[in-house]
């Protein structure tokens, strides 16, 4: 449904009419033999087959999918562990070959998880070690990533030191920033992972340093990736005291402020500006000179022709502050 | 486009029509919603779609996305959106299908099936339905709100669920969700409109997530969120109608997720919704609701448009 271009189609031949007829009609044969034998509970190695070929051919049937997993349970073999074992590997390699096929299937993750929990001795560091390289094909699918939760979930839960497993999680999404700094599921990986690393090493505020140093740098790099500036206002969010929350925003409209010398109309700079003078206002009153607000009045006009998509945006902000600052909106 | 989904559900030559059997029922939903935005509701057989439907029931009180599929919570929501709309919930058994409903929450979150994929898109449609239902009381929804709080990311956005990352989808069923629950307090208003402003691109679509490409669908998962936040008018809503506009289907009708692209009932029903909520005039549209994805006109008369009035009072500028 999505990513299909619209193709200008001279009107079929016969041949491939009478060929289309047949693809329907071997898909419908095959789909209601399925059927059939799901209704009528039958759970043999024949139906087991049967459902294969047709989720080769359709990998969004979540009913077969059920009725697939319903017949390895009911297998004799199942209560073996060792078949069972031998079963669901094999089964994890089908689902890698056809994951390809279709990379964003809930139904195929979905069962992956299921064989995964079913094994009598799953091989978590091994599955890491595949959806890193799925991963590395795609760095922002959305389905590897939750997937690769779900199996550092397991790993966190298995060891004794849960905390040697974040720091390798952290050490991973280390790896990413550094091949792309602009990869955003890494920044947010680490977001979630920032909070326990921080309260697991001994100097907080060291780390807290060098976070910030990193995102600089990506900002730097790239100031229009909007991303890396909500990492860094979130930093500054987590700091615990308001002094330091102060120091921090004066210390941000100083970044900002070199990064309009190389670019004096960049949008991100330009926003995060007003938006750091409205927080340092807020946080302290007195903390921003009436030269500065007037800075971030004139700023937010600017913008309205900058990065006119987003007017109403603006608009609204000069209201809000104009409004706090009174006289000097004008 | 009224022509386009009529000639839906006559393409049995065409293998796309089989391979897409498992979510027949929401399929219809889609349809209809678009149909009814059109103000053309009577295209469809509505006696035929309310057999069809109630075909799709199973024992377990659950709906499947056709006969004899397995339910899910998904066509579940499908099935109850389509009898609302075609006024005929009364044919069903509340009771089945909010126990169905109920059964699939544990802990404060919400399975998709018995097979527990666990989702904040399943908190929001258990919510959604049961409040369809007028059961909502029967479920833990301290324990739906704590969960959704736990999927919300340093953007103001949410995810699947702790530790996803923030998708507009995702941020559309946790809004939604809230909204009906009476507790969008929990959100962080300024850095999600923000975010949600910021899926506008220069063609005047809209993406998921940063980065990624604009797609129609987005028009009504973004702009939605923006309208449940008070701040539509925080993306050039022009730009955006002609972007939809141009992803039409000229010939065939139909709406595609972007130019150039092949039409789908999904799209259609989405990029409809969009134009709807961005105020375009061209169509004769009716007005949605944000939250249920349904004309205005029958989420009120349903008593469900209640969700506006607990919105919080410093979000009323």
């Amino acid at each position: 449904m999505h990513g299909r271009r619209r193709q200008h189609e001279r009107e079929p031949t016969a041949d491939e009419k009478a060929q289309a007829q047949q693809r329907v009609e071997r898909y419908c044969v095959l789909s209601t033999q399925v059927a059939e034998l799901k209704a009528a509970n039958t759970y043999t190695v024949e139906a087991l087959s049967l459902t294969k070929q047709l989720l080769e051919q359709n990998t969004e049937l979540h009913s077969v999918w059920n009725y697939r997993r319903q017949i390895f349970m009911h297998l004799d073999s199942w209560q073996d562990m060792d078949a069972r074992q031998q079963a669901l590997e094999r089964e994890l390699a089908f689902l890698l070959e056809i994951i390809t096929k279709n990379i964003k299937s809930y139904w195929m993750w979905n069962h992956r998880v299921w064989a995964l929990g079913a094994l009598p001795r799953p091989e978590w560091q091994r599955e890491l070690g595949l959806v890193a390289k799925l991963l590395a094909l795609d760095a922002r699918n959305y389905h590897g990533w939750n997937y690769r939760r779900f199996v550092v979930a397991h790993l966190r839960a298995a060891r004794e030191d849960a905390g040697a497993v974040d720091e390798q999680e952290f050490a991973f999404t280390t790896e990413q920033i550094t091949r792309d700094c602009a990869n955003h599921a890494a920044w947010h990986n680490r977001s979630k992972l920032l909070p326990a690393i921080l309260a697991q090493r001994g100097e907080p505020q060291a780390v807290l340093q060098a976070e910030t140093d990193l995102i600089l740098n990506a900002i730097y790099t790239d100031p229009d990736d909007q991303n890396a500036w909500l990492y860094y206002d979130w930093l500054l969010d987590i700091q615990t005291s308001d002094t330091d929350r102060v120091r921090l925003l004066r210390g941000k409209v100083a970044a900002i402020r070199e990064l309009l010398e190389l670019e004096e109309d960049g949008k991100w700079p330009l926003v995060e500006l007003v938006g750091a003078f409205a927080e340092l206002d807020k946080l302290q009153p007195g903390a921003v000179t009436d030269v500065e607000k007037g800075e971030a009045l004139e700023t937010l006009r600017r913008l309205k022709s900058i990065d006119p998509l987003h007017i109403g945006r603006y608009t609204d902000m000069l209201r809000t502050l104009g409004g706090r600052w009174g006289s000097l909106a004008t | 486009h009224v022509e386009f989904i009529k000639r839906l559900d006559k393409k049995h030559d065409e293998l796309e029509y089989w391979m897409t059997e498992h979510l027949r029922v929401s399929g219809i939903y889609w349809g209809l919603v678009a149909l009814f935005l059109l103000d053309k509701p009577a295209a469809l057989d509505h006696q035929q779609i309310v057999t069809y439907i109630l075909g799709c029931q199973n024992s377990d009180g659950g709906f499947g996305g056709h006969t004899n599929h397995d339910s899910h919570l998904l066509y579940t929501m499908s099935a109850v959106q389509v009898l609302l709309m075609l006024g005929a919930l009364d044919q069903i058994d509340t009771k089945r299908v909010t126990d169905y409903v109920v059964g699939l929450q544990r802990d404060g979150m919400v399975s998709g099936d018995e097979w527990g994929e666990q989702d904040t898109r399943f908190a929001f449609i258990a919510v959604a339905i049961l409040s369809q239902l007028g059961t909502l009381e029967q479920l833990d929804t301290q324990g739906i709100v704590d969960y959704v709080r736990s999927a919300m990311n340093y953007d103001g956005g949410f995810g699947s669920g702790p530790g996803g990352e923030s998708h507009a989808a995702q941020v559309y069923t946790c809004l939604a969700c809230l909204a009906i629950l009476g507790q969008l307090h929990v959100v962080d208003r300024e850095r999600l409109s923000g975010w949600l402003a910021e899926r506008q691109l220069k063609c005047g679509g809209l993406n998921g997530r940063p980065q990624k490409l604009e797609d129609v669908c987005y028009s009504w998962w973004v702009l939605s969120s923006l309208e449940i936040l008070g701040r539509v008018h925080w993306v050039d809503r022009q730009k955006l109608c002609g972007f939809i506009l141009s992803a039409q289907d000229e010939e065939r009708g139909g709406i595609a997720d972007r130019p150039g692209d092949v039409p789908d009932v999904y799209h259609t029903c989405f990029g409809m919704a969009g134009l709807s909520l961005a105020g375009f005039k061209g169509y004769a549209l009716k007005p949605v609701d944000p939250v249920y994805c349904m004309p205005k006109d029958i989420v009120e008369r349903a008593g469900l448009g209640s969700w506006t009035d607990k919105v919080p009072e410093s979000w009323r500028e």
